[in-house]
């Protein structure tokens, strides 16, 4: 099980303990992916009226934003896994203090699109949880995971 | 070079007169529930993108939370879209309503 531990610097430090581990961390992106029918920044512009012009002036920049957070967590995931070694399950992500923001996002688009793509409620009961088919179960569990890092991120290194 | 084209009121079509009066207008902003964005995310946005003072941040949080939405500010059209552009690029849902006059 992976831990989480916040630095000195104002950032976080993940200490990767098994592939599976790894495996949830890779999946971010992918799960951040998973919005199918429309884009985020094109959806959340959906209440916006013709006047604005906001198809054309905002979306394109916060796909940018939105595309780059992904790219952020993707890129230090994969040279922290290539750092620890292709055999070995342990490794150490280190998000910095510039970098927190790019993670909340990210793992904000990957929750926003699980919560889409699978329509988890807000409360769960438990065995109701259990009674869901293994990939929206796994799912579930990283939801959750990805709510947990995001906490915190929010109490140890984003203002 | 092309000499800058004169404009006058009367040039102006139907369409545009009528968007320069909604620009003209007061402007409220919504921010509506979701399933997903924690609630300090969302008192912490507040406070980042409107300078409130945490009390009141955390108060309209609630009723976002609670109501579905809230409205958070209102003023003119220009600071408002701003205010919409930063809000949607911290992921939270929102948008711009004429105010009631």
């Amino acid at each position: 099980m992976m831990k989480v531990v916040p630095n000195v610097e104002g950032g976080l430090r993940i200490e990767v303990e098994t592939p599976t581990d790894w495996l949830v961390l890779e999946q971010i992106a992918p799960d951040a992916l998973k919005m199918e029918k429309e884009s985020l920044s094109s959806r959340l512009g959906a209440l916006m009226d013709e006047v604005s012009e906001w198809d054309e002036m905002v979306v394109p920049e916060l796909r940018d934003l939105f595309h780059g957070q992904l790219c952020c967590v993707r890129n230090i995931v994969r040279e922290a896994r290539k750092a620890s070694g292709e055999n070995s399950g342990l490794g150490l992500i280190k998000i910095s203090e510039d970098d927190g923001p790019n993670w909340y996002g990210a793992l904000n688009q990957a929750r926003i699109a699980l919560e889409e793509y699978y329509r988890f409620s807000a409360a769960q009961e438990v065995a109701e949880i259990e009674s869901f088919p293994p990939p929206k179960r796994s799912a579930f569990i990283r939801s959750q995971f990805y709510s947990a890092l995001q906490s915190v991120l929010l109490e140890h290194v984003i203002d | 070079m092309t000499p800058p084209e004169k404009i006058s009121a009367t040039t102006l079509t139907e369409e545009e007169t009528k968007a320069a009066a909604k620009l003209a207008s007061a402007w409220n902003i919504l921010v509506f529930d979701d399933p997903v964005n924690l609630m300090e995310y969302v008192t912490k946005v507040l406070q980042k993108v409107f300078a409130y003072p945490r009390e009141q941040a955390e108060d309209l949080m609630l009723t976002i939370h609670t109501a579905g939405k809230a409205l958070v500010w209102t003023g003119a059209r220009e600071p408002a879209e701003l205010y919409v552009q930063q809000l949607h690029s911290f992921q939270l849902q929102a948008s711009l309503e004429k105010a009631s006059s």
